[in-house]
């Protein structure tokens, strides 16, 4: 009878543990945290196609909003994955975007293009703007960016061409290799080397053909407008300085300084639109709302992970005036993906032909050698 | 002497034969056949996914970019 109670209560026991392991208790957050929201939800954001809204909203320990917040952002890539490259492969393991900005209300928003599929680190450094009003804090958040799905279904066509091709080959290198008087080889299998060179042939003369239409066109769209990076009215002068010319996998550092045209003195406080457009496309890749600092500055750190040419526009709407926009083009410098990024990937679609091929021999000469048993 | 040079001519004829046999074996084997198919696919799918060859990268840079394992730049 007293072994049954403790038989109970060790039974009791495991029941609770089991219940807490899959229900744990809400622990109350012991220090500020910032909390992160992305639009589109991270599930649904597709890499390299839109910009993807990130908020940041800095809160105390309750839950509560904290006020007079300065954001110290580091927008981190995921890490580097030679077995399976993504398409931006140099862009793997680096910084995307560096943010130091103010926010009074405690919330800080921007736009990105997500480059690559797999885990980014968003690295957040919250201070006071006002000394001791809460202990700076540090956080770092995943961001889970998942595959485009097309990249899957064209490489599964891909490799079903390969299968198929690989297989009829192998099917037919498999027959009958008895070779008659004055033949280097039998019929059917000249007749597959010929037709295979003769599709490599018009492969190259296809790429060729379209290579020289496209740069044609090419020519006719990178005829851009230069504006000026100083702008001024009556109250205000912009000025937009940083790199002109960047690298893919490298940030590139852009400023914006708003001077009082009449007495010289940096303005403070003021609302900048910043973005970035990648011209190729006229696609929005970057942009943000910020305001001014003591300097009357606003400086950001973006990576132009595309490496075609960008226009870095900043514009600000004055109280009582016209609105003011400056910008500059940036040249940006693509690297070409490793080599041996490159020869992992050949031999994946190279070793899915060689071995469908393979299949196809063995699969002939099993099938001639039980019909032979049959025949018998 | 005349003997012995005929003995000789025929052995270099009869070698010669037996390489060119040999080689018309070789030339197109069976592992042949199989290395020459996979190489020329290897060229066909280096050319269209792999080559940083600036105009060929631009023909297809959609494709490459819209195909899992392929770095495009």
């Amino acid at each position: 009878m007293r072994n049954l109670k403790y038989v109970g209560l060790a039974l009791a026991a495991s029941l609770v543990s089991v219940f807490l392991w899959f229900n744990p208790l809400p622990s109350p957050a012991s220090q500020p945290t910032v909390q992160v929201q992305t639009e589109p939800a991270l599930s649904q954001v597709i890499p390299d196609e839109a910009s993807v809204r990130v908020a940041l909203q800095a809160v105390d320990p309750m839950g509560q909003p904290l006020s007079d917040v300065r954001f110290q952002l580091q927008l981190l890539t995921p890490a580097k994955t030679p077995w399976f490259t993504s398409d931006f492969p140099i862009v793997e393991g680096t910084k995307l975007l560096e943010l130091n900005a103010k926010a009074p209300s405690g919330k800080l928003e921007f736009e990105q293009v997500m480059p690559i599929r797999g885990n980014y680190m968003l690295k957040a450094q919250v201070t006071p703007l006002v000394a001791g009003a809460f202990e700076p804090f540090e956080q770092s958040l995943k961001l889970s960016v998942p595959e485009r799905f097309v990249k899957y279904r064209n490489a599964a066509i891909l490799i079903g061409i390969l299968i198929l091709v690989g297989g009829v080959s192998g099917w037919i290198i498999g027959g009958d290799q008895t070779v008659q008087d004055g033949e280097i080889a039998p019929q059917p299998i000249r007749l597959l080397l010929s037709a295979v060179t003769v599709l490599a042939i018009a492969v190259l003369l296809f790429v060729n053909i379209s290579a020289e239409l496209a740069s044609a066109h090419a020519r006719e769209e990178t005829q851009t407008t230069t504006t000026l990076s100083v702008q001024r009215s009556q109250d205000l002068e912009i000025r937009l300085s940083g790199d002109q010319r960047a690298t893919v996998g490298r940030l590139a550092s852009q400023t914006i300084q708003i001077f009082n045209a009449k007495t010289g003195n940096p303005e403070v406080n003021v609302i900048v639109n910043a973005k970035s457009i990648a011209l190729e496309d006229n696609k929005q890749m970057f942009a943000y709302q910020g305001s001014t600092d003591d300097q009357g500055k606003l400086t950001w750190n973006e990576q132009f992970f595309d490496g075609a040419p960008h226009q870095v526009i900043a514009e600000v709407t004055p109280p009582n005036g016209v609105a003011l926009q400056v910008s500059h083009e940036v040249e940006v410098e693509r690297i070409e993906p490793p080599l041996y990024i490159r020869f992992i990937s050949l031999s994946y679609y190279t070793g899915i032909f060689a071995l469908s091929l393979l299949a196809g021999i063995w699969f002939h000469r099993r099938s001639s050698r039980s019909s032979i048993l049959f025949s018998r | 002497m005349i003997g012995s040079s005929f003995h000789c001519e025929v052995q270099i004829m009869i070698s010669s034969t037996s390489v060119w046999q040999r080689t018309k074996q070789v030339t197109l084997s069976l592992p042949v056949q199989v290395a020459l198919l996979t190489s020329l696919c290897a060229l066909i799918i280096w050319t269209l996914y792999f080559s940083t060859y600036p105009p060929v990268h631009d023909a297809l840079h959609t494709t490459r970019h819209g195909t899992a394992a392929v770095a495009c730049h």
